[in-house]
């Protein structure tokens, strides 16, 4: 039996108190696509930093074919063989994609720009990947910027290459491109980690390791699995298709009736919206991120002040009144960016749990009320069941699903009569979405009005009872979801007035 | 390669013995320096303690010329709390000087029971008004409060030398000195223990500290002043009026800087005069960095630093020691505190090949 290209034994990694690897052991053969499947924060990019050498393990061995691991730094880790493909770009936006290849990787003083250029083209040309060695990153997309930093792997000719999350920043067709590269690699005898947490990739993988809360619960081939019982590893317990009870909406809750806001230049952010949400109605708003969902959030909750206008709740203009007096009429607001809108991030869970309700339920005389503070911290914590050791942990050191719990938590007890919730899911893993989606319904069987606004379809067309696009501020069109279907709210994102709204 | 990496938390002991290594260091290099300009270290030292705790009259002076600097500490700390970098403190301190003295030109000769509070309390709203101006513009016109403060430290700063040089204030007879006439009696603060001159100001800079310290800790404005340092972004979408905290803030730092101009002219010198507040505000910006930005650790700062003050007049009296050494020690005492007060929150590591 041949040496595995990489091999992990018994592998722990900790930060103080939180255990993010515990005790892994796996190995991938050379020619192997072998992924690693978790929910947010279950020790996927943990691990991946481990095998590259950017943490050093608390304990256990990392084999790279048969030798033990031994490197300082992620230049080293390049020269070794190993190729890390980031989530995130490290990239220097001033240098060329071939200067951001070759400096701080290539030994000796002078680099061979001439050489190193001929070889990238070769690479290009190799792999089918169409990009100019010579422009600048800051002048790429997204898209072409994952491709320079997939090439700068591939140039160091890697044995082992990880891919963290590569197709997140990819459309479908590149996505695509990405695995047929992916194959090609595999034929020339790579050995690939790939970290997702998208089914269908994962299922293209010839192995697959299911991380929970940094422990191994199984290795699986793909071929002799299924995406229910991988998901069912993932969150450990099964996954109930959801079903949404139909409930009569009740009598107009939240009326906006021609609202505009103002933008930076000419072009107002939010342009003569009108609609109405009933009791017991969730409304969804699809449509690409920054085409008006954040100010069409803001203006609700009064963190923004309309143009013109008005916006009505339970026959009351709030339009004109301050943030605090529409929360204080029972408005709850989950906001798009959790750490710098939701939560102060330095300051504790107990503390973010009541923030806005610190001078009023909170407060006892002059001063701020703990006991009760520290009692409701700990009902939240085991009712949306906050993983956390305890209540005076920095909210920023939670994980995004945990910290859209603490943000889930305080607004829905202030949501009596209306939720808004932008982007509630993003960058959440199926466990948590699920969680999340079970408590925005709860809110719809109170008769709460509810706003959800989501780049992604799926939790439009689970949760919403109609759904409306926006599209550069002004409102396409809004659809009954269960009367409409995928192409239809596409052409409206795309900008195609609907004929007929509903 | 150094890198810095967070701590995840620190005892309290390392936390003391990493300022008591600060504070060991900082003297040391001080030495350093007394050597190098050709005087005693022993001497200068011994001077210094001497001056500083050498008696009980010692330790009581090191108290009186403490209290000014708790003060435009805890203005200092309440402000960069909330990450509102006012600089304001020296002009705040003369401002309440000033205020409190035009207060006494009405007071004519109220008993000390009436002049007194109504001294302080319009020394207050006279270093409130001051700090709450920059807060407005800051508010109402992104003006930056560091640009603001400063400048008008020099107003008010050269303001006073126009009253005091030639303009209504001046003493009759003696527009060479720029200072008013001695107070009468009812102007005094009173005294806490007779003849030296720890006043009650002292008394009230230690309550003002508490009550700093409660308000920081225990109220809902505390919450929202620490909070609008992190992230004033989700206050305002939590419906809080950061403009009014702002404010607020602005309001109580000055009112805070003002009583160290109320401590100084009229618990010490008993005459307005410019020079003996010079550097009162500034100081205490240093005081209530040391202090890490909380109360109780801005009176411990403001203490060391009173102390090496009211030593260091002994210092220079007694020994060969060029008094202008003094600030130069508190800026290295400063240096080796922000340095521990780093250390303590982060550990530095140095990578080299690891091997795993």
């Amino acid at each position: 039996m041949s040496t595995p290209t990489i091999e992990a034994r018994g592998l722990c990694k900790s930060f103080g108190p939180v255990r993010a690897n515990h005790n892994i052991s796996f190995s991938v053969d050379a020619g192997e696509l072998f992924c690693l499947f978790g929910e947010n924060g279950a020790g996927k990019s943990t691990l991946s930093a481990c095998l590259t050498g950017l943490y050093p393990p608390n304990d256990g061995d990392i084999l790279f074919k048969g030798e033990p691991l031994r490197m300082a730094s992620a230049a080293d880790a390049i020269r070794s063989g190993i190729g890390l493909v980031h989530q995130h770009f490290v990239l220097v936006p001033d240098f060329t994609v071939l200067e951001n290849i070759v400096i701080g990787s290539e030994k000796g003083l002078i680099v061979p720009y001439k050489e190193a250029e001929a070889k990238l083209r070769q690479i290009c040309e190799t792999y089918g990947i169409e990009i100019e060695p010579n422009a600048l990153v800051r002048d790429l997309s997204v898209g072409e910027r994952q491709w320079a930093e997939l090439l700068k792997a591939l140039y160091f000719d890697a044995d082992l290459l990880i891919l963290d999350e590569p197709t997140a920043t990819l459309d479908i067709e590149n996505s695509k491109k990405l695995f047929r590269i992916i194959d090609k690699l595999k034929a020339d005898g790579v050995a690939l980690i790939l970290i997702s947490h998208f089914l269908d990739e994962v299922m293209q993988a010839d192995r697959v390791a299911v991380l929970r809360q940094g422990e191994l619960v199984g290795i699986r081939k793909t071929a002799e699995t299924t995406p229910e019982e991988l998901t069912r590893m993932m969150v450990g317990r099964d996954v109930e298709p959801k079903h949404r009870e139909h409930s009569d909406v009740g009598p107009a809750r939240l009326v906006l009736e021609n609202v505009t806001v103002a933008g930076v230049g000419q072009v107002p952010d939010l342009n003569d919206v009108s609609f109405t949400i009933h009791q017991g109605e969730i409304l969804g708003i699809a449509g690409v991120a920054g085409n008006g969902q954040n100010p069409l959030m803001e203006v609700i909750a009064g963190v923004r002040r309309p143009a013109f206008g008005r916006i009505i709740l339970d026959g009351v203009v709030i339009s004109d009144k301050a943030a605090r007096d529409i929360k204080d009429m029972g408005l709850g607001h989950i906001p798009d960016d959790r750490f710098v809108e939701g939560l102060v991030p330095e300051l504790s869970i107990e503390e973010n749990l009541i923030l806005g309700d610190h001078r009023g339920e909170y407060a006892r005389g002059a001063f701020l009320d703990f006991p009760k503070m520290r009692q409701r911290a700990e009902q939240a914590i085991k009712e949306f069941q906050i993983s956390t050791p305890s209540a005076d942990i920095p909210a920023g050191n939670l994980s995004g699903g945990n910290a859209q719990r603490v943000i889930l938590a305080r607004e829905k007890r202030l949501a009596t009569k209306v939720l808004l919730a932008n982007q509630p899911t993003r960058g959440l893993d199926i466990g948590v979405i699920e969680y999340i989606h079970t408590r925005l319904l709860e809110k719809r069987a109170e008769g709460v009005a509810m706003l959800i606004a989501s780049s992604e379809l799926e939790d439009l067309l689970s949760l919403c009872d109609r759904i409306g696009v926006l599209f550069q501020g002004r409102l396409m069109g809004i659809v009954k979801t269960d009367q409409t279907n995928l192409e239809e709210i596409g052409l409206l994102m795309a900008g195609q007035p609907l004929e007929n709204a509903a | 390669m150094i890198e810095l990496v967070p701590r995840s938390s620190t005892g309290w002991r390392a936390q003391l013995a990493a300022y008591a290594l600060a504070l060991v260091l900082g003297f040391t290099t001080s030495a350093l320096l007394i050597a190098a300009s050709g005087a005693s270290i022993i001497e200068g030292f011994g001077a210094l303690y001497e001056g500083a705790f050498g008696s009980q009259e010692a330790i009581l002076q090191s108290l009186v010329a403490a209290t000014p600097l708790i003060f435009t500490g805890l203005a200092t700390v309440i402000a960069f709390r909330a990450e509102i970098w006012s600089i304001g403190q020296e002009g705040q301190v003369f401002a309440g000087a000033m205020c409190g003295y035009w207060a006494t030109l009405y007071l004519g000769d109220a008993p000390g029971l009436v002049s007194i509070p109504v001294i302080i309390l319009a020394a207050m709203i006279g270093g409130a008004l001051m700090g709450g101006f920059c807060g407005w513009l800051k508010t109402r016109f992104q003006v930056n409060e560091i640009i603001s403060t400063v400048m008008l430290n020099y107003v008010i700063v050269y303001l006073l030398s126009y009253l005091l040089a030639g303009g209504p204030w001046t003493e009759e007879g003696s527009t060479s000195y720029h200072q008013t006439p001695v107070f009468t009696d009812n102007f005094h603060l009173p005294l806490l223990v007779d003849d030296v001159k720890l006043h009650i100001g002292f008394a009230l800079a230690l309550v003002a500290a508490a009550i700093c310290w409660v308000i920081l800790k225990k109220t809902p404005l505390g919450f929202e002043i620490r909070a609008l340092g992190f992230n004033p972004t989700a206050l305002r979408f939590k419906g809080v009026n950061v403009t009014r905290t702002v404010l607020i803030i602005m309001c109580i730092s000055g009112a805070l800087s003002a009583l160290a101009g109320v401590s100084e002219i009229f618990g010490v010198n008993h005459r307005l005069r410019g020079d003996v507040m010079t550097g009162i505000g500034f100081t205490g910006i240093i005081v209530g960095m040391i202090g890490g930005l909380n109360p109780i650790g801005a009176v411990i700062a403001a203490l060391l630093f009173g102390a090496l003050a009211n030593g260091s007049l002994y210092m220079s009296v007694l020994s060969d020691i060029p008094p202008s050494l003094v600030p130069a020690m508190q800026g290295i005492l400063l240096l080796f505190f922000l340095t521990a007060s780093v250390l303590v929150r982060y550990s530095i590591k140095f990578k080299g090949p690891a091997h795993v």
